[in-house]
């Protein structure tokens, strides 16, 4: 197939998906598209990431499209995650069919969003404009605002009201930093590419470092909001603790990363554009610290599940953002950590989803022996609590210690000391709420069920994922991180 | 013709200073339709005096859409939630525009030590730009009702918008396109949710949804 | 000094009372009334002029003199007025202030003869009075400062109001519109405020809870009252002078077109005036400094558009 030919296809199928959705009768017959559609852009995508991994990327002829090493390694990590999440709706959505909470107008609408974040998620990543990439960021924020208020309650509309004005004017200012780096072309690049990042970044020497500065901080700010960094992240607890856990995963499992991406793509060309003066860097460490201390210093007050699963992934983006902003082996790092941290959260959010539905409630004081009442649910909570705080020898384990080491080597004794603290934090906070959920007697009132097959599938795949990823890095997902790493720090 | 640009910057920062020390939602409305419309009327403003006909689309649909479709979403949300009467901002209305006034002096001030490239046409676009943008954030922070920050919201993008025309000067039609049906879709999205919020709560004040903390 | 210039203050003496009563005469044809002859005011004035005076036993001399240096301040205000594109009897540089501060003067002894009477009534009226020329000021003064800034009268040599308003021309207009018409609102406004029409105040009225001006004069009579009311006359055709040299300035150089346009243009102030009170309530008193607040923003703005 012609690079433009899957390029199109890989925004078209989601959207024919979302209008067939509109069109199905039962809650089952959505789901059940929802996980065709879904996989067959997996399996799209992936085939098309290893080809711009393997000819060092993939141009559509107008340049308006482009997939190198860095967009590659997000589109495979968003697949995942959106193959797994379809996949849970089947499990969880029944639940709620049975009970009447998921009506058939209900299904549709799921359906018909779930694709439209599918296709907006996608635009973000392989355009290589910027503005349609700003384009695709608001869109996922219009489109996923309704997922998180699908069932309508007052908890639910105020999550959804937040995060629409808060998002919104983020992106806004995103606007503002990308106009700012367009500007600082100063009319030396004819007017149709100055926001074409390929030809930016070929032409990052001439640009206005002032300008290009001022847009970062704009850009920065503006994606920030989105991608939950501290202190822009006030919507973020509330939206996806009140989401339903598919959309929960799929928020915490991708979309911070695809708002982080966004900023990862201006990295280079300050850095190029400022001869590697780092300012950038720091500047984003200096983000990622922030978010680190703030979730820290929340986690252990969280009553509700979810809220603080949503604070662990501030700090986790914090992490990242402070690998990426140390540079070199911390960039590495950063990078296989948003693998890691995008699959152990898609895992937690689907044990809390179901586990919340079988005790009713989603509050940490009343889930108690989580392990005997549910066995895999609560294995599968208990260990991706685990795997998220940073236990040997899953993968999150292994991604911070070498942004650690990456801190030490670099002589960055503060910034590795304030991220040691953060993370210690945290891993008293989490433990404590995650021992006490899962032993113990189980609560009056839970409804034992056992799982099914995809249910087991759906809970060990990702943990042994990690476990193995723990242990040993296959080749070419090394090869993926060293060149998205190499693009990011604007020496390919 | 400078005196037709002047004109229009004057009727945009009006219409900023309005909304600031307003107390009416429907006077709000009505001026940020106005403020539409003459951003509208900025492309041609600054352009040359044969205009390609994507320019004049562009301007037409602008207009319609700032002018005339984000007003009518806004009096229908208005409407359908029975929005009555407006509380008192966390900000005094006076103070709103003595605030708004201090913004135009700083906004002139960046507006002079931005480094853009090459002379900018009306002098005044930048600094009221960046007025608006100020302008916009102020009432979403300081208004308690939800469709205020709607209207913070439409006025932040209207500053933006306008600080595009005068950076850029020819974006590139697709992107333009894109950006306006984001406002519009955003926009509908809002007053969706408005009506949605005022069915569950018996009330659009924003300052009280307030039970998800911590 | 040349005989030209006399023409103005002559003019005004004679004419001012016939302005109050076009604006009267403007109200009632909205009304659909016939309403009082045009020399109204002037029948007035004489009927007062003969009348004996009633002074009561808590006044002290303030009381007395409040009217008289009223009067005398805006006889001295209006020998400072340029009109017509000519110079001004007196002008000296900086006279603009001393314009403003002769009001000023007359406002003053107003409000205190006004509290001399040792009346709340009074008294009320006064503190609003006060309160509402405290807030029109900064509008005047900043648009004066706009004009000034425009017609390059910026030394103090030349900071005159006469030489200001003689260099503001149809071309000034063309050049910058925008800024002239924000300083004309808000020199709109400010007439509006310092003659105590609608809306800042109804002159109609007599219920306690809205007058301002009217109140603070109700102790005054004879020609006592015959003075007040003939200097708020001439108040009023001082600042509709000003207003008529920004907004209609016409300077063919012949001065019998000049003035004769000038003049027309005063008469259609007071048309304009009489429009406005009859389509406008007054404004709720929490509201009227909003107005005046909004004024002053409206000469800062044409300030600072021509500032840059």
């Amino acid at each position: 197939m012609t690079s433009s030919a899957i390029f199109w296809a890989l925004l078209l199928i989601p959207a024919a998906g979302s209008g067939i959705c509109l069109l199905l009768r039962t809650p089952r017959a959505v789901l059940l598209l929802v996980c065709a559609g879904v996989l067959g852009s997996a399996v799209l995508a992936f085939c098309a990431a290893a080809r711009a991994l393997a000819c060092g990327g993939l141009v559509s002829p107008g340049e308006w499209f482009f997939l190198d090493a860095l967009s590659a390694y997000h589109l495979m990590i968003m697949m995942a995650v959106f193959s797994l999440s379809s996949l849970y709706t089947l499990s969880y959505f029944r639940r709620e069919a049975q009970t009447g909470e998921f009506t058939p107008r209900l299904a549709r609408r799921f359906g018909a969003l779930w694709f439209g974040a599918l296709a907006a998620m996608t635009l973000v990543l392989i355009s290589n404009n910027l503005g349609i990439m700003w384009v695709g960021i608001e869109a996922t924020t219009l489109v996923t605002a309704f997922l998180i208020c699908l069932h309508r309650s007052p908890a639910s509309l105020e999550a959804m009201w937040k995060y629409i004005i808060i998002c919104s004017v983020g992106v806004a200012f995103a606007f503002m930093g990308t106009l700012l780096v367009g500007a600082s072309t100063a009319r030396q690049l004819p007017a149709a590419d100055a926001l074409l990042w390929t030809k930016l970044y070929a032409a990052s020497g001439a640009l206005n470092p002032v300008l290009l500065k001022a847009g970062f901080l704009f850009l920065l700010v503006g994606y920030g909001t989105k991608a939950g960094l501290a202190p822009m992240h006030s919507w973020l607890p509330d939206a996806h603790s009140q989401a339903p856990s598919p959309v929960s995963a799929l928020f915490s499992g991708f979309l911070l990363n695809a708002a982080l991406y966004c900023i990862l793509r201006y990295v280079p060309l300050v850095e190029r554009a400022t001869n590697y003066s780092g300012w950038s860097l720091r500047l984003l460490a200096l983000f990622g610290a922030v978010s680190i201390l703030t979730a820290a210093a929340f986690i252990y007050f969280q009553r509700d599940v979810k809220r603080l699963l949503a604070y662990s992934s501030v700090e986790h983006i914090g992490i990242v953002a402070l690998g990426m902003g140390l540079g070199g082996a911390g960039a590495l790092g950063a990078l296989f950590h948003m693998l890691n941290h995008s699959l152990a959260k898609t895992l937690a959010f689907f044990s809390a989803g179901r586990l919340g539905q079988m005790y009713g409630t989603h509050d940490m004081d009343r889930i108690s022996g989580a392990l005997r009442a549910a066995p895999v649910w609560g294995k599968g909570l208990l260990l991706s609590l685990l795997c998220l705080i940073g236990v040997a020898p899953f993968a999150i384990f292994m991604s911070e210690l070498q942004i650690v080491s990456a801190a030490a080597a670099g002589g960055a004794w503060w910034t590795m000391g304030l991220f040691l603290f953060g993370v210690g934090v945290v891993f008293v906070g989490a433990l404590k709420h995650a021992v006490s959920m899962s032993w113990g007697a189980p609560a009056e009132g839970v409804k034992e069920e056992r799982a099914d097959a995809l249910e087991a599938v759906l809970a060990f795949a990702p943990m042994a994922a990690l476990l193995a990823l723990g242990l040993w890095m296959p080749a070419f997902l090394r090869d993926a991180i060293v060149q998205a790493a190499a693009i990011v720090g604007g020496r390919p | 013709m400078s005196g037709w640009i002047d004109v229009v910057m004057v009727a945009l920062i009006l219409t900023n200073l309005v909304v600031l020390g307003s107390s009416r939602l429907n006077t709000c409305i009505r001026v940020i339709a106005l403020q539409g419309v003459a951003l509208g009327t900025l492309p041609l403003m600054a352009g040359p005096s044969v205009l390609p006909l994507r320019m004049i689309a562009l301007t037409a649909g602008t207009m319609g859409l700032k002018g005339v479709v984000f007003p009518w979403l806004l009096l229908r949300a208005m409407r359908q939630a029975e929005v009555r009467r407006e509380v008192e901002p966390y900000v005094g209305y006076i103070w709103s525009v003595v605030v708004g006034l201090v913004s135009l002096g700083v906004s002139v001030w960046l507006g002079a030590r931005l480094p853009l490239p090459g002379p900018v046409h009306p002098t005044l676009a930048v600094p009221v730009a960046l007025f608006m943008i100020f302008v916009g954030l102020f009432v979403i922070i300081s208004r308690r009702t939800a469709l205020s920050q709607i209207l913070g919201y439409i006025i932040l993008e209207n500053g933006i918008y306008a600080f595009a025309m005068v950076i850029l000067g020819e974006v590139p039609v697709l992107v333009e396109l894109g950006v306006l049906l984001d406002a519009f879709v955003a926009v509908f999205v809002m007053g969706i949710a408005i009506y949605h919020i005022s069915r569950e709560f018996d009330h659009v004040d924003a300052d009280q949804l307030d039970t998800l903390k911590g | 000094m040349s005989a030209i210039q006399l023409i103005h203050p002559l003019l005004a003496l004679l004419l001012a009372p016939l302005m109050l009563g076009v604006i009267v005469r403007t109200k009632s044809f909205f009304a659909g009334r016939t309403g009082p002859p045009l020399l109204q005011l002037y029948a007035d004035l004489f009927k007062l002029l003969r009348k004996g005076s009633v002074y009561s036993r808590t006044t002290s001399w303030i009381f007395r003199a409040g009217p008289v240096v009223g009067l005398a301040a805006a006889m001295a205000a209006l020998a400072l007025t340029p009109f017509g594109g000519q110079r001004a009897v007196v002008n000296f540089p900086c006279d603009l202030i001393a314009l403003a501060y002769l009001l000023g003067l007359m406002r003053f002894f107003t409000i205190l003869a006004a509290l001399d009477t040792g009346s709340a009534f009074e008294g009320m009226g006064a503190s609003r009075e006060a309160q509402f020329s405290a807030l029109a000021e900064p509008a005047l003064l900043l648009g004066l400062a706009a004009v000034a800034r425009l017609t390059g009268c910026l030394s103090v040599g030349e900071l005159s109001l006469s030489e200001m308003l003689a260099r503001v021309t149809p071309a000034a207009w063309q050049h910058a519109g925008a800024a002239l018409g924000l300083v004309a609102a808000a020199l709109l406004v400010v007439f509006l405020a310092e003659n105590a029409r609608i809306p800042v105040d109804d002159p109609n009225t007599h219920l306690e809870l809205t007058m301002i001006h009217e109140v603070m004069v109700l102790d005054h009579s004879g020609p006592d009252f015959a003075y007040i009311l003939y200097g708020a006359a001439l108040k009023m055709w001082i600042l509709g002078a000003v207003l008529i040299g920004v907004v209609a300035p016409v300077r063919t150089g012949d001065a019998a077109l000049d003035l004769g346009a000038a003049l027309g243009g005063m008469f259609a102030l007071a048309v304009l005036v009489g429009v406005i009170e009859s389509v406008m309530a007054r404004l709720r008193l929490l509201r009227v400094p909003q107005m005046l607040v909004g004024a002053t923003v409206l000469s800062g703005l044409a300030l600072v558009l021509l500032l840059r």
